[in-house]
């Protein structure tokens, strides 16, 4: 199966790790990844602040990077989201281009869901002997309804216990331009969110998107707090070494 | 009785909806009806666990009788409230089932039955009242409902005004939920019948959670609420 | 007053309500319990998603012929009696119950809740005409003591005051000697307004849902005090916002269902009232209903017109993370949280409030909790949308940086280069991996939290690195 690794601009300037643990997990899944070299970003800082043109541009951009590509993958839910509202961003008048998003819409995953729903593994061999608290972001956990893939994929690695996190549900503030455009109200959000994670007995907090967990592990560690902060590809792929 | 300025603002909303205010409009059928599955197949006896049930949560004590019995569990609920004033509804189940008697000629309490002549001085004697009594006409099973059909005889002022409330719930009367009333009124209206001046759903006593989201029960409307569930089948 | 409150900034507004502790914990308090409770009563429903789906079919239909139902529902509320006016602003209704008021010479007016009456500044136009208003629904009351405070919340007005602050204005201002026990407030008030209700010339209630086949109009309350406003005076004006309305009691139910679960987790509230006829035996002898327009009309037929399926439960108020921490009056608005932040600009437009839409962080907690399936944090995209390409009423620096995003989002070799730059831009920043005080937008990120430094090697550089290698 090929797969064209979709990075996201924080994980391919901060966080690259992540990204090697997803391409070494789904080649050791047996498929072949491939990088489109022309990929940017998906648009959404742009979209959501409003500048619907500028997102355009960059919705076309991607959907001709990832043109060739069998499936996309991206270690990020509110990445693939924005993904799959391109169509919407077309007028009928633009038919070809409704089409061609929908096409990349069609084939874009996130990579938990990819490897539990396309590749229908769950257990990938991990072990890792700790408490962790998960934090299950809004856009992919709540606005895509992947809800199921990252607890399985967790369910499955050895020693590894989930612990409970008050208020989970709620978001972390961080909302991409938002941060930046309301920091004290964003700022209250994420002291909230740490708050409770301190309260709870993990030592780890296991997230799916890099946005957020940039954001909670800015506020922990400005906090001197000590819980580590990893992306989910991490543990499961540091796990199996 | 008037309507004003209507076709100005009308108008203006037709031309917002691109089109001309249709003559008819007919109701989709619409693709889902959660509502009816609700309780549904449900015995009456089931209904009444149901009902008993969800009186707990509304903070109302239920007591159940036999016609015969009914006499008895209305004073026991007038006893056990110390009540000394009771005014009741101006509707003839309580001739049929022979608590008009016990209360005017029996009973040593001060009651009266409400009677529109006289409607400021029911009010009165209503404000004053320990307690108001009614029948229910149809009974909500999900939400511990009991409906009155206030047609302006029976007196609305008799579920509200007095410190606590009784409603007696004739076993027959009680259904799933909401939907089957409304059901009915909704028939009632498509046959071009009048509809009772208000219609009151009464679900236990009055309550309020305003202040820190703690329930206080017990506002304006009674503090208090009882319903005797009558099973009026049986002796017939 | 109108739906405005203050006229400070939003910053300014927001930045005060997160240093009002009280406040906060109060709200964190409601929104916990609210919360729970709703959950509660849909999940006790079992198939809630199925409710949502046929709550949005019918608000949608009725929208769709909000024209056709209004007229159905004046005739027959004339039919029964009563009398309708159509307000196509706030004037228009002041000025239509003023005539009322002075007609019938009402001193006493007693008043249940209502967002609308609010959002129209009924109670002064009453006062004009000679009327006195005396709010009786329990957060009503307590913001009109507490010399007219404005509502936070549009289920539980006073939602910002906890049981001390509420005990002492009832000692301040009304000579209440007893504890802060909710339950003694209560009954204090019990009391206290008693009398009054026997007294009114005049009641004015809200309206949940008129039901169009009947010309009935429904309130959803639990304190008694709406019954007593629409039994005792001789008397009754309802005021409701025109898209409050259903075709016939079969939507009622479901409707009413949403609603009592949606916004205090109640099967159904204790009173229900649905009124069809004035007529004096044992009612109001007449009988007043004004349709308010007031804005809502230019909503329709645009693509916002899914925020008037509202019903008023406040389900997103209360999920909502960002009113959590600055509360109600931080929106400069009668109407709170996202709903708010999606309705205020419409109904008073961007000049006054093209903060608010930006006051989200786009979660959507509120898109889930809608009974009605209104799309929320989508219509707050596409407000920030038209502020910025309709409007131009965003910032020239936003429109500048998005400039650049366009440009390097069109270009790997300029996105490249500033990935493969970023860790020397912002190494004079950087201290251990990351970056504790930044400068420009990073400023306003770094001053709660640290940002981390770009790695030397992005994955890009790491991927061809590997291929080149035979990987």
């Amino acid at each position: 199966m090929k797969v064209s690794l979709f990075i996201t601009c924080l994980a391919d300037i901060f966080y690259p790790e992540v990204g090697k643990d997803v391409v070494e997990i789904l080649e050791d899944l047996g498929c072949e990844v491939d990088f489109p070299k022309n990929q940017t970003c998906c648009g959404q800082p742009a979209y959501n602040s409003g500048y619907h043109k500028e997102t355009k541009t960059a919705a076309k951009h991607m959907i001709e990077a990832f043109e060739g590509a069998e499936y996309a993958v991206a270690p990020s839910g509110s990445c693939v989201m924005m993904v799959h509202e391109f169509p919407a961003l077309f007028s009928e008048s633009e038919k070809e281009w409704q089409e061609k998003a929908a096409a990349l819409a069609n084939k874009t995953y996130e990579f938990t869901q990819f490897v539990v729903e396309v590749l229908g593994k769950e257990d990938l061999g991990a072990e890792l002997h700790r408490k962790a608290a998960v934090h299950t972001s809004c856009h992919m956990n709540r606005l895509m309804g992947i809800k199921e893939p990252p607890q399985r994929l967790l369910k499955h690695v050895k020693g590894l216990e989930v612990v409970p996190l008050s208020h989970s549900y709620d978001c972390c503030g961080f909302g991409g331009t938002f941060s930046v455009k309301m920091p004290e109200i964003s700022e209250e959000m994420v002291e909230e969110k740490t708050k409770h994670m301190m309260e709870s007995d993990a030592d780890l907090l296991i997230g799916m998107d890099c946005s957020c967990l940039m954001n909670i592990k800015g506020r922990l560690t400005r906090k001197g707090c000590s819980i580590e902060v990893k992306h989910i590809a991490q543990v499961l792929n540091e796990g199996r070494k | 009785m008037a309507i004003e300025n209507r076709e100005a603002v009308l108008s203006q909303l037709s031309e917002r909806l691109g089109r001309k205010r249709p003559e008819t409009v007919e109701k989709p059928d619409w693709t889902i009806s959660p509502q009816r599955s609700v309780f549904e197949g449900l015995t009456q006896d089931e209904l009444v666990s149901k009902l008993i049930e969800q009186c707990e949560a509304i903070h109302t004590e239920v007591k159940l009788a036999t016609r015969a019995q009914l006499i008895e569990a209305v004073n026991s609920y007038l006893k056990e409230w110390g009540a000394k004033t009771v005014i009741y509804a101006n509707d003839k189940r309580f001739n049929d089932y022979g608590l008009s008697e016990f209360l005017i000629n029996e009973s040593t309490l001060d009651c009266r039955m409400w009677e529109s002549e006289n409607k400021e001085e029911n009010i009165e004697f209503a404000k004053k009242a320990d307690v108001g009594m009614t029948f229910s006409d149809i009974t909500l099973a999900e939400s511990g409902t009991a409906v009155l059909f206030n047609d302006g005889i029976k007196g609305r002022p008799v579920s509200l005004l007095p410190e606590s409330y009784i409603a007696i719930i004739p076993k027959s009367t009680i259904v799933p939920r909401l939907t089957q009333a409304a059901e009915a009124i909704h028939q009632q209206s498509m046959r071009g019948e009048k509809l009772p001046s208000c219609v009151n759903f009464i679900s236990g006593p009055s309550n309020s959670a305003d202040i820190e989201m703690n329930l206080v029960v017990g506002v304006h409307g009674p503090v208090r609420a009882g319903y005797i569930i009558v099973d009026d089948k049986e002796n017939l | 007053m109108g739906i405005k409150i203050g006229d400070a900034p939003f910053h300014e507004r927001a930045e005060k309500a997160i240093n009002d502790q009280f406040m906060r914990q109060a709200v964190a308090k409601a929104q916990d319990g609210l919360r729970g409770k709703k959950l509660k009563a849909a999940e006790s429903l079992g198939n809630w998603e199925d409710w949502r789906a046929l709550g949005e079919q019918i608000r949608q239909h009725t929208l769709e012929n909000l024209d056709y139902y209004l007229y159905q529902l004046s005739e027959n509320v004339e039919k029964n009696g009563g009398s309708v006016y159509f307000a196509e602003t706030a004037e228009d209704a002041q000025d239509y119950v003023k005539r009322v008021v002075r007609k019938k010479n009402a001193k006493k007016i007693i008043k249940s809740k209502s967002m609308v009456t609010e959002e129209i500044s009924l109670n002064e136009a009453v006062e004009e005409a000679g009327g006195e208003v005396i709010e009786t629904d329990l957060a009503e009351f307590i913001l009109q003591i507490a010399d007219h405070d404005r509502p936070s919340h549009i289920v539980v007005p006073s939602l910002h005051k906890d049981k001390e602050k509420i005990c002492e204005l009832f000692k301040e201002k009304l000579g209440y000697t007893g504890t802060s026990q909710p339950e003694e407030l209560a009954r204090f008030v019990r009391r206290y307004l008693r009398e009054d209700f026997f007294q009114a010339d005049m009641g004015i209630t809200g309206c949940n849902f008129a039901v169009a086949e009947s010309g009935s109009v429904s309130i959803v309350a639990n304190e008694g005090n709406a019954r007593m406003a629409t039994t005792l005076p001789k008397t009754l004006i309802t005021v409701m916002g025109m898209e409050r309305i259903v075709p016939s009691w079969e939507e009622l139910d479901v409707l009413v269902t949403l609603l009592c679960r949606s916004a205090v987790g109640q099967k159904l509230t204790s009173y229900i009232t649905g009124l069809t006829e004035p007529g004096g035996m044992d009612g109001p002898e007449e009988f007043h209903l004004v349709i308010v327009d007031n804005g809502r009309s230019h909503i329709l037929g645009t693509e916002f017109q899914s925020a008037l399926q509202c019903i008023r439960c406040a389900a997103c108020i209360n999920v909502c993370p960002v009113y959590r921490h600055i509360g109600g009056h931080a929106y400069g608005s009668i109407y709170s949280g996202p709903i708010g932040a999606v309705l205020t600009p419409l109904l008073g437009g961007y000049d006054d409030y093209k903060d608010l839409p930006y006051a989200s962080s786009l979660c959507g907690a509120c898109t889930e909790a809608c009974p009605v399936k209104i799309p929320l944090h989508e219509l707050l995209i596409k407000h920030r949308r038209r502020i910025v390409e309709e409007e131009k009423k965003s910032p020239k620096s936003w429109d500048f940086a998005m400039k650049g995003f366009e440009k390097a989002a069109n270009s790997p070799g300029l996105f490249s280069f500033a990935a493969k730059t970023a860790p020397y831009v912002l190494k004079p920043f950087t201290k251990d991996d990351k970056i504790e005080r930044g400068a420009g937008p990073l400023k306003a990120w770094t001053q709660a939290r640290d940002f981390p430094a770009p790695k030397k090697q992005p994955f890009r550089d790491w991927f061809d690195k590997r291929s080149k290698e035979g990987k």
